[in-house]
């Protein structure tokens, strides 16, 4: 029973979605709209167990004296938000986004524009034409690297042509590939969970 | 000279050269690309009071590439008077977009409820996106400062994908896939994006069969959209930085295989 009755219920979603898609009756849209709905609910306590963790595993570390520190800002930064957010509200000008704007968005922005300075001294020090194809990737990416500058265009046209070419061909046939490859892989997997062969969401009870 | 010197003369004259062409302006000589001009083509040409639905999918760490494309779509739909509704399937764009869109709605003296809504943020993009296919109000009872929608004009005779002219997807990754899988796919939706760089790439076989309509990526797509739209902003600004700091990678891949050949040269006259 323990399986048996996740397995039907399984099967159950998975069909009723698949045969609603091809149905313009109105208790097929009804059933559909409900199971988006539920689906949304299901979803929304997802959150609620994210942040229980988080606090939980925060707590921990700070009475572990494990980056101590760096938890406390982090549990603070929980806690700050929402109560700024039920105290000032969320309208333009309002604190929390006072704080969005002036902390939060500067502190990523600055980590995710360290990635530059690391690309930068990567193509310095590893990208090496050692072989014929790395030869090749490496011409490939100085031509789409000119390309995205509007300043190749006083040089030649050709380099916005060239880095076009390589998108629109060699490049969108392995993106094609790769995407066809995963659509029939999700719907082998789609199938073999809905016909109950694959079980591993069962924690591998058979 | 030591690998740890070398890495910090790199990293200090890609801060200096990135710094320096910020600071100063010289006027690039910008041809908008095919995607750019087809996008604002098609904004230019739809009628006054159509609805686009803006969807913020991005998380603040992308901004500074993200916000130029933001703000010269929105300045065009504004000038044309067509009408906004905003969105995110991001927690963070929740509170970006609705900035973003109050302040530039600022510019033109549009009203809330009336030109333009922020329905706020919702978890499980997928059921939100085929929920919304079905019944906005479903999904967002609510707007996000609380109002019920049929309280708000501009949503009183819109209830699904049916009354928007397109959705315009801002993302750094690839959220925008999902719109085109479930709203465009099942629901036959106009799909746009304003995507960053690195993200284009991943969307062409999209591009390629028609099930997005068109493109605006990354610094040069915004600044090629001012040049359109003939008001220059930020990405036109920061196309110059991003501009010498391509240059200076071409340069340092150049530089680095001339060390590598030069050595493996040497290396095979010794052997």
């Amino acid at each position: 029973m323990r399986t048996k009755i996740p397995l039907a219920i399984c099967f159950l979603s998975g069909a009723i979605m698949f045969l609603q898609y091809f149905s313009r009756h109105p208790m097929a849209k009804t059933v559909y709209s409900g199971i988006l709905d539920w689906w949304q609910i299901i979803f929304a306590f997802t959150l609620f167990v994210g942040v229980a963790a988080f606090i939980k595993n925060g707590v921990k570390s700070i009475s572990r004296r494990n980056d101590a520190p760096y938890k406390a800002v982090s549990l603070a930064g929980l806690l700050l938000m929402p109560i700024l957010a039920l105290i000032g509200g969320v309208k333009f000008g309002s604190p929390f986004l006072w704080v969005f704007d002036n902390m939060q968005a500067p502190m990523q922005s600055t980590v995710f524009s360290l990635l530059a300075f690391f690309v930068a001294s990567a193509s310095f020090r590893g990208f090496r034409a050692r072989t014929i194809p790395a030869a090749i990737l490496l011409v490939s990416a100085v031509f789409v690297l000119l390309g995205r500058i509007p300043i190749a265009d006083y040089i030649t046209q050709s380099f916005s042509s060239a880095a076009f070419w390589i998108q629109d061909y060699p490049s969108m046939a392995a993106r094609r590939a790769i995407l066809i490859g995963i659509g029939l892989g999700s719907m082998t997997t789609a199938l073999r969970v809905i016909l109950g062969i694959e079980r591993t969401y069962l924690q591998g009870e058979r | 000279m030591t690998s740890q010197r070398v890495r910090w003369i790199i990293f200090g004259s890609l801060f200096v050269l990135a710094v320096v062409s910020y600071l100063i302006t010289i006027k690039l000589k910008i041809r908008p690309s095919p995607q750019v001009q087809k996008t604002y083509d098609y904004i230019e040409t739809l009628p006054p009071s159509s609805v686009l639905l803006i969807s913020f999918d991005h998380e603040a760490s992308s901004l500074p590439e993200i916000k130029p494309i933001a703000q010269v779509i929105l300045r065009h739909a504004f000038s044309r008077n067509l009408r906004i509704i905003g969105m995110s399937l991001f927690a963070e764009g929740t509170a970006i977009g609705y900035n973003m869109l109050s302040e530039t709605a600022r510019e033109f003296d549009k009203g809330y409820g009336s030109d333009f809504v922020f329905l706020g943020f919702k978890p499980q993009y997928i059921s939100a996106i085929l929920g919304m296919g079905e019944s906005i109000r479903s999904v967002f009872p609510e707007d996000y400062l609380g109002n019920p929608l049929d309280s708000l004009p501009l949503m009183k005779h819109i209830d699904n994908y049916d009354s928007i002219s397109m959705v315009i997807s801002i993302a750094d990754g690839d959220r925008a896939v999902q719109w085109i899988e479930y709203a465009g796919a099942r629901y036959n939706q106009k799909i746009l994006a304003g995507l960053t760089a690195a993200m284009i790439t991943t969307y062409d076989p999209y591009l390629n069969s028609g099930q997005l309509y068109s493109v605006v990526g990354g610094l040069k797509g915004a600044a090629e959209y001012e040049t359109l739209y003939g008001r220059p902003g930020s990405g036109s600004r920061g196309l110059l930085a991003q501009t010498t700091s391509h240059i200076f990678i071409i340069a340092l891949i150049i530089i680095g295989n001339i060390i590598y050949f030069r050595n493996r040269a040497s290396r095979k006259g010794r052997g």
